[in-house]
């Protein structure tokens, strides 16, 4: 199954190739870049424009699950009859939701996951009384998280997501101790987490802790490619400019394909993974994909604005 | 073949994490050792290509043939019951058992089956115990009171949610604690858990970005149900007649608690009620102080006798945990104004079954007596937090997340090849790659950190950073650039250091906040993409040098 998959990436890489070649020497870069500017800075718009109305509907930029929120998840395993035990938990306790976890390979169910508002020895309890046995350590895992814990964690993790952001500002400031080119690459960090933030949120993910730090890893992750895009464009004397953002591209675009290829198999091959390992990298696969839109169009359109400007050819 | 000193440093390190990783027998790295230090000596004095390929392949064989012969087998002890015969006897936690009985113990299978058919035999239970230091010998008639595990073939430890295992965080309601008063909650809580029977746990104080101090609990082998009674309750114990306190738990005033010894403590009495539960009694002898005997004497003196039942007092001895009745005691007439040091408490536990019953009359006599010998903690407790994973479910992740490492990795491969259609440069990267993994699970090893699946995840984030590295690293010294090799590296260096410290600065938090919960992926990216910079990195460079030229 993998080496199929693989040949056929390769093909529609070559082909994209192909295209891609034909399609710069036809498109006009110096005369369309503004425009191309435009199109991240519209998804941009949209996305705030989501984020602040989802803000107002539900009083929050994110859904917080249990461990943000407080409650308990408790995760079955083992053969159950799952559709009495929902209807039933339903009528019990009311505030319950379920998922379940399989693996795709196997084609196993591996566990079957029931959040709740309830304190722990309460839906303990209330599922015991359903199935009938006894839960024991073989055969489920629960995670509690007091209430006033969980709003803890939540504001700090978002104070650590501001620290992180700051921290890589000044990383980017002290790089290229130029104002334009470093707040580009600042911006396209920016734009990379309140896209992937309104994707998450459009999706109805539910994010847990494993989930913000998974953005303050997108933060550092993410402007690699613009760290390339900026050197190459500033600090390499050859070639023209076009041809060294080209180039830049050419790297970078690769950089981020090859990790968002490595990370698909979690979501399409071995899908029985713990949640905050999927969380992470589901996470950072958006926010690359956001990447490539904001390092490619953002942040090269901003270094060509700035480069002709000072006459940087 | 000459290498350069980069790649000499990155063969030593990773040859060093290599030993940190697998749980290799002491004379094997001592040999590994000398293996590594004399391949640069050997280098120097062999002139001839084929004479190099022979050694290095005769070194391949030893490294691989020395291992089946000096790895011990058996399995390892993970706790002992300090209140058991074995612990009494010498058997420690980490002792390698290879024998019991004559019998050679393989696996934990085995030792469970050996275990099981000497217990179910007839007569006095004896145990001759052969371990890799010393030949132990008892004979017992309770439990043994041991676990074990199969010998782990690696040094790395995986964390709560892949391994199982319970963790709590507990913090003092209302209160702020400084910091003697939190080691003392610390030596208190460990005190319990110990005088509970379970010796693999770890609990230390956390705090987060807020000022907040936690205190963070993690055993194995443990339900959730305990793991809440024992350190979720203040464990304020009074023995109480009408108001007035007899003796509370504790040292002042309890001397000490009859415990494993059927002739003062135990279950018995299990009966089945009309409803079909079943109910079993327990009763263990307690030593009273001299000062709470006294006023046992005291308080009774003025209790008039039972007038329908005149062989106790009128009152009850109510035993209180933490504000709740556990149980009530008769009071024997005799008793009335006598100073007593000895004296019997009893309760019960119910089940669906009288095995059910059994164990719930043991458990709570167990932790009574814990409560009774630790004694109460001046404030309420709060349990802010509770996981525990099953052991199972945790294997069914491990296996997963390897099979998921392995198919990222040809993904990898095959995408690098696809790109570069070069043999030699796809094989550098990937052994690159490789060896910063294995030298951030070895430095993980060394730490004894615990990987949990953030940490894990942060492992794979460094390794995605250290392609993309490579990736740079190869695209600027391949373009057709007219400045030489050493320049193109060299811009290389800076986007790669760039990266560093953005991925460095961003993942900085996270060692903070939440308590520190998620340091794990923070510690393992920040390592991953150091072990990066500081080894492989420079090494790739100069292996893509040697290709290039």
């Amino acid at each position: 199954m993998d080496e199929k998959n693989s040949s056929t990436i390769s093909e529609t890489n070559s082909q994209s190739k192909e295209e891609k070649k034909s399609f710069f020497k036809n498109f006009n870069y110096d005369k369309n870049y503004k425009i191309l500017l435009a199109i991240p800075l519209i998804i941009l718009l949209l996305s705030v424009i989501y984020l602040g109305f989802f803000y107002f509907r539900t009083g929050d930029f994110i859904i917080r699950d249990v461990s943000l929120s407080g409650g308990t998840t408790l995760t079955l395993t083992g053969d159950i009859d799952t559709t009495k035990l929902e209807s039933q938990l339903k009528l019990k306790l009311g505030d319950v939701s379920f998922r379940k976890l399989s693996d795709i390979s196997s084609g196993k169910n591996i566990a079957f996951i029931i959040e709740s508002s309830a304190p722990p020895e309460e839906l303990e309890k209330a599922v015991e009384d359903i199935l009938g046995f006894k839960l024991t350590q073989e055969n489920y895992s629960i995670e509690f998280s007091g209430p006033s814990l969980s709003n803890n964690f939540y504001h700090q993790l978002i104070i650590a997501l501001l620290i992180s952001f700051c921290l890589m500002s000044l990383v980017i400031f002290f790089l290229f101790r130029t104002f334009v080119p470093s707040i580009a690459v600042i911006f396209a960090a920016f734009a990379d987490i309140v896209m992937a933030l309104a994707l998450v949120n459009f999706l109805g993910i539910k994010l847990s802790t494993a989930g913000i730090a998974a953005f303050l890893m997108l933060i550092g992750y993410s402007v690699d490619t613009d760290i390339l895009l900026t050197t190459r464009a500033l600090k390499k004397s050859e070639g023209t400019l076009n041809q060294r953002i080209f180039g830049a591209f050419k790297t970078g675009s690769f950089m981020t394909m090859t990790a968002l290829v490595a990370i698909l198999p979690a979501f399409f091959i071995v899908t029985g993974l713990p949640d905050s390992f999927r969380q992470i990298f589901f996470i950072l696969a958006l926010g690359l994909f956001a990447d490539l839109v904001n390092t490619w169009l953002t942040n090269a359109g901003i270094i060509k604005w700035y480069c002709d400007k000072k006459g940087i050819k | 073949m000459k290498l350069t000193w980069r790649i000499w440093v990155l063969v030593f390190v990773l040859s060093f994490a290599l030993m940190s990783v697998l749980n290799l027998p002491g004379p094997y790295i001592a040999l590994v050792g000398i293996l590594v230090i004399s391949i640069p000596v050997s280098l120097t004095f062999i002139k001839s290509k084929n004479m190099l390929i022979f050694s290095l392949v005769i070194i391949a064989l030893l490294l691989i043939i020395i291992p089946l012969f000096t790895f011990s087998s058996g399995v390892m002890v993970t706790s002992v019951n300090p209140s058991s015969v074995a612990f009494s006897e010498g058997l420690r936690k980490g002792m390698i058992i290879s024998e019991i009985n004559g019998v050679t113990i393989k696996n934990s299978d085995d030792f469970f089956n050996t275990i099981n058919s000497v217990v179910e035999s007839e007569g006095s239970k004896k145990f001759d115990i052969q371990t890799e230091k010393e030949r132990i010998i008892f004979l017992t008639n309770s439990s043994i009171g041991v676990s074990v595990k199969n010998i782990p073939k690696t040094n790395l430890k995986t964390g709560l949610d892949l391994s199982g295992g319970a963790r709590a965080m507990i913090r003092p309601a209302n209160v702020s604690l400084n910091s003697n008063e939190i080691s003392d909650l610390v030596a208190v809580t460990s005190n319990r858990l110990n005088v509970f029977g379970i010796s693999d746990v770890s609990v230390r104080p956390v705090s987060d970005l807020g000022g907040n101090t936690f205190l963070l609990i993690e055993v194995a082998g443990i339900t959730p149900d305990d793991l809440r009674e024992l350190v979720g309750q203040q464990g304020k114990f009074e023995a109480k007649v009408g108001n007035e306190t007899v003796f509370i738990g504790g040292e002042r005033d309890v001397t000490s608690v009859c415990r494993n010894d059927a002739t003062c403590a135990g279950v018995e009495n299990c009966q089945k009620d009309s409803s079909g539960t079943y109910f079993c009694n327990f009763r263990f002898s307690v030593y009273l102080s001299e000062s709470a005997a006294k006023r046992h004497a005291q308080i009774t003196q003025n209790i008039s006798l039972d007038s329908s039942n005149p062989k106790y007092l009128s009152e009850k001895l109510n035993l209180i945990l933490d504000d709740k009745e556990v149980d009530s005691l008769f009071i024997g007439a005799e008793l009335k104004g006598r100073v007593t040091t000895q004296i019997q408490i009893s309760g019960s536990g119910k089940g669906a079954t009288q095995e059910d019953a059994y164990n719930d009359a043991k458990n709570s006599m167990n932790k009574l007596q814990t409560i009774l010998i630790t004694g109460s903690l001046p404030y309420k407790l709060e349990i802010v937090k509770l996981d525990s994973a099953s052991p199972s479910l945790g294997k069914e992740f491990t296996k997963n997340l390897i099979y998921l490492g392995l198919i990222v990795f040809i993904i990898v491969c095959v995408v690098l090849f696809i790109k570069y259609r070069r043999i030699k440069i796809t094989l550098a990267v990937i052994l690159t790659v490789l060896s910063e993994a294995i030298i951030t699970l070895g430095i993980a090893a060394l730490i004894k950190w615990n990987l949990d699946a953030p940490s894990i995840a942060g492992i794979i984030a460094g390794m995605g950073t250290g392609v993309n590295d490579q990736i740079v690293i190869i695209d600027e010294s391949i373009s057709e650039e007219q400045t030489s090799l050493k320049d193109k590296i060299k811009r290389a260096l800076f986007i790669i250091v760039g990266a560093f410290f953005t991925i460095f600065a961003a993942m900085l938090p996270l060692f903070w906040a939440g308590a520190g919960l998620l340091r794990g992926f923070a510690l393992t990216t920040i390592l991953g993409v150091s072990v990066g910079i500081l080894v492989t990195r420079p090494a790739f460079a100069d292996i893509l040098k040697r290709i290039e030229e």
